[in-house]
């Protein structure tokens, strides 16, 4: 009945009720996590996307907010609910080149954004790894950040306003696409709620002018532990480069095995990638001081990209090495720890150390500028005891990163896959007053049940209906009992 | 994986390139079907993990909705070049058609259409047929009709709007060594024209030309089906013909035919008997394109026409090959090549998925239409016959006054023209 109500809504061809047809919307881009939903809708236009919350809400039904499912925490996650993936929501509604704004439904494509922003010498500057992939809406949701937000900021630091639903059904605007409001910064509280707090289905966003120059660096290194080093000089030297990444030598082979081969030294044990912009003529001088510091700090080489086509390239091979990583062995975790910038050096040895104590291989590729690590472990699941020795490498690396002063996520959320961890720093104050800030956006708790907060903490399951903790307690909830649509051939 | 739940069969063996698969997404913006109907189910991402699915039991062969999204694939491999880990989509997509096969009926015009290619006694008369209706008016006439009838007669219309051109002589000292060329079921049968133009182009730039009698049909739209023995059994009976040509290269122009004789290797991986031999003649292989570039190609007489190029997916995604129809075009004096947007995205022909799945190949093909009416071409160019004939009807039916055409035909007219 639900599924009817809901076709009747966005049409029959996008409303999934077949076990067989939601099993690819039982994970994200971390698939060690799935969890099977119950149905998925997925509105064509805004007001589709309101009708389907306000429905929800009538009927009381949680669900879980999804854009192109690329996210690495598990956060679009629907465990026996619904999914509404917002990814048809892809118009860019407006772009102001003069006062260098855009307005975005919330599906459109963060790359896609930035190819029709470009001919306006113009871009948004948070650029995830997975931009060819995800959408604008999953960036506000997860305030996403990306290589270039060392020196350009996050998500937040980029969206002015939003229309959004709430999961009442209420629409209301954050934020201000002119500037400053009085009032607190609800706008601020929303990005980064992971779709608790509802949905955004218009997003204004600040477009940068491109830099008058930019040029990218490559300094290859002969141990993990020098371009650590090199990467606290750099920071220390005062220089803020647009972006500075770290690649080590099990990263950069599998890379240039891909057809993202970006011409790394094979036989290097770290890289830098830097990439410094703004006015040529302190471009040219903080090259040279860059450069300086690297070969000081005991650089092979630095060797700079000659023109775009390069530089593209060395890019690429960056951004793409996650998804490369599927090279080495069926099944891929990465975690996203930030530490602060000076035990670099310290906790990428404590992470060799973990790794050949549990022999596990681990991949290093991170933003190595603000400290945020995305250590990956490929392994195969269907081996156990492979699996349990890369379940405990990764929570001895993150209990090191907290224990070095850092967090547990740096961009990718805490959705799944961290909720173990919030309670290590989190105290139970801070915990229950993120409890109650999400009940001012959504006091049912339906809109994405079951993350960031750990449930004991916020005791979140209670009182949903439809949920499968809850189920049992309380009657057969509305969802049960789904006939199956037939499929059209 | 432990505890196969589809063992023995051709998805089972695909499980390597299933596994690269680190569920990333990053090919899903590539993918047509995704793009138009927006639904995971039909990209990439989401049918590698239903053919997981499969092997793992969560879903079963005999699953409508599993068939239907396989069926949907175009098969266009956009996804290929854009995947970080290397996963062979399009070996996936076959072996999971050729596993789905015994669980489903593959659609009766599909099989029809199949039978007689695999068989020459068929196809001959069947092009023949075509042919002799194609010089008739009455595709043209009933090309406007709703459907999919007067969508296959906009195709077959479209086949007779080569460009005009005189004789001429081509002259080779034949230094580049010897060319056998794939005749093709449908480019002998529909563009014959385009099949002389082959050799004569190729004959201008060096190659000499023998002959390769007893050649088929080269197996694709079997392989792609999931009819993997008849296609086998094809690229058997081809390898015994070009291994007796003697051929330094096989020059194919048709994109679909290149790639598969160009995996004839991976075809018969399982044969040991034919397996060597399959890498062997694979070797040899290249498309028209990549022996005119190598050439030059030779520099031909004035053509002052307005020509955009759209890529045949088996051409720059499966074969990878991207300058070489470029370099064929910009040899030609007085050509103005104009760029098109997403030149590299599928049309929606996908061998016969046109006449199978008419609704998406339409929805694919419409912004391709709007592309091409923005360049305000006379001409686009592309080297595969599923492409000059979808892109050919849908201009047709929208009223472009763009024409479809093979670049080696432009390139041949060019010649013909330095002739006079």
């Amino acid at each position: 009945m639900v599924a009817e109500r809901l076709a009747e809504i966005v049409g029959p061809a996008h409303v999934l009720s077949r076990q067989s047809e939601l099993l690819v919307y039982n994970s994200d881009g971390l698939p060690g996590y799935r969890r099977q939903p119950r149905l998925a809708v997925f509105p064509g236009t805004r007001d589709e996307a309101i009708a389907v919350v306000r429905f929800l809400a009538a009927e009381r039904l949680p669900f879980v907010p999804r854009g192109a499912g690329t996210g690495l925490s598990g956060g679009a996650l629907a465990d026996d609910i619904v999914v509404v993936g917002l990814h048809r929501l892809k118009k860019i509604i407006s772009l102001d080149v003069e006062n260098r704004r855009a307005t975005v439904e919330p599906g459109v494509v963060n790359l896609r954004l930035n190819k029709h922003v470009a001919p306006h010498g113009l871009l948004y500057a948070p650029d995830p790894s997975s931009e060819a992939a995800c959408t604008i809406g999953g960036n506000v949701a997860e305030n996403a950040g990306g290589p270039h937000c060392l020196k350009y900021g996050v998500t937040l630091n980029h969206v002015l306003a939003m229309t959004v639903v709430l999961p009442s059904g209420e629409i209301v605007e954050l934020g201000s696409k002119v500037g400053e409001r009085d009032g607190y910064d609800l706008r601020g509280a929303f990005i980064g709620s992971e779709g608790c707090f509802g949905l955004a289905l218009e997003i204004t966003v600040k477009l940068t002018p491109k830099p008058q120059a930019v040029r990218t660096l490559l300094a290859d290194f002969t141990s993990v532990d020098k371009a650590a080093h090199v990467t606290s000089a750099i920071i220390a030297s005062g220089i803020v480069p647009a972006a500075l990444e770290f690649m080590d030598g099990a990263t950069i082979r599998v890379v240039e095995d891909s057809i993202y081969a970006a011409g790394y030294p094979r036989d290097a044990e770290a890289i830098l990638l830097i990439e410094l912009d703004g006015l040529e003529a302190g471009v040219v001088a903080d090259q040279e001081t860059v450069r300086r510091i690297c070969l000081d700090g005991g650089a092979r080489q630095v060797r700079v990209a000659r023109d775009d086509a390069e530089r593209m390239k060395l890019w690429q091979g960056r951004k793409k090495a996650f998804g490369a990583m599927g090279r080495l062995a069926p099944h891929l975790i990465v975690q996203d720890a930030v530490i602060p910038r000076t035990k670099l050096p310290e906790i990428l040895a404590t992470i060799h150390a973990v790794s050949e104590k549990y022999s596990v291989m681990v991949c290093n590729v991170f933003h190595a500028g603000d400290g945020n690590l995305h250590p990956n472990i490929a392994y195969s699941a269907d081996d156990p005891a492979e699996s349990e020795r890369v379940h405990k490498a990764m929570v001895e690396i993150m209990q090191a990163c907290i224990a070095a002063g850092g967090s547990i996520t740096g961009e990718h959320g805490v959705g799944l896959d961290k909720l173990g961890y919030m309670e290590s720093i989190f105290s139970e104050t801070s915990l229950n007053a993120m409890c109650e800030l999400r009940g001012v956006f959504d006091p049912e708790r339906r809109s994405n049940p079951g993350k960031v907060v750990p449930v004991h903490a916020c005791k979140e399951w209670h009182g949903i209906p439809g949920s499968a903790k809850s189920r049992g307690a309380r009657e057969a909830s509305p969802l049960e009992a789904e006939p199956s649509r037939p499929i059209a051939r | 994986m432990p505890g196969c739940a589809l063992p023995n069969t051709p998805l089972a063996g695909a499980l390597p390139g299933i596994n690269a698969c680190v569920h990333c997404g990053f090919c899903l913006q590539s993918c047509p079907t995704y793009l138009n109907l927006e639904d995971e189910n039909d990209s990439p991402r989401g049918r590698i993990f239903l053919m997981r699915s499969l092997l793992e039991g969560t879903v079963k062969p005999d699953d409508a909705s599993v068939q239907l999204h396989i069926d949907q694939c175009l098969g266009c491999r956009a996804c290929e070049p854009v995947c970080p880990s290397g996963v062979p989509y399009g070996q996936l997509l076959e072996a999971t058609r050729a596993t789905l096969y015994e669980y489903r009926p593959t659609p009766f015009i599909a099989r029809l259409i199949l039978f007689v290619f695999a068989r020459e006694w068929l196809l001959r008369p069947a092009m023949f047929f075509s042919r002799a209706l194609a010089a008739t008016p009455i595709p043209t006439l009933l090309s406007g009709i709703k459907g999919r009838l007067g969508f296959a007669m906009a195709m077959l219309a479209s086949t007779g709007r080569s460009i005009e051109r005189s004789n001429y002589k081509p002259v080779t000292r034949g230094e580049r060594g010897t060319v056998a060329t794939l005749r093709g079921c449908v480019m002998e049968g529909l563009f014959s024209t385009t099949n002389r133009a082959t050799e004569r182009v190729l004959t201008v730039n060096g190659y000499s030309i023998v002959g390769a009698p007893g050649q088929k049909c080269c197996g694709a739209l079997h392989a792609h089906a999931g009819h993997l023995e008849d296609a086998r059994a094809l690229a058997r009976r081809n390898i015994v013909a070009f291994e007796r040509s003697g051929a330094t290269f096989i020059a194919v122009n048709a994109a679909g035919c290149g790639a598969i004789m160009k995996e004839y290797g991976h075809l018969l991986k399982d044969d040991p008997e034919w397996h060597q031999r399959a890498v062997n003649l694979s070797a040899r292989v290249r498309d028209v394109s990549e022996l005119l570039a190598a050439a030059g190609p030779r520099e031909g007489g004035p053509l002052p026409v307005k020509v955009t190029y759209d890529a045949p997916c088996h051409l720059i995604h499966a074969q990878r090959v991207n300058e070489a129809p470029l370099s064929v075009l910009t040899a030609i004096p007085g050509l103005e090549l104009v760029p098109l947007h997403d030149f590299d995205q599928c049309c929606g022909s996908a061998g016969i998925y046109n006449l199978i799945e008419p609704d998406t190949s339409d929805a694919v093909l419409a912004p391709k239409l709007a592309n091409i009416r923005d360049t305000r071409a006379s001409w686009v160019a592309t080297g595969n016959p599923g492409c000059l004939m979808q892109i050919g009807a849908g201009l047709i039916r929208a009223e472009i006054s763009a024409r479809a055409i093979h670049p080696v035909d432009l390139l041949d007219a060019s010649y013909a023209a330095f002739g006079q």
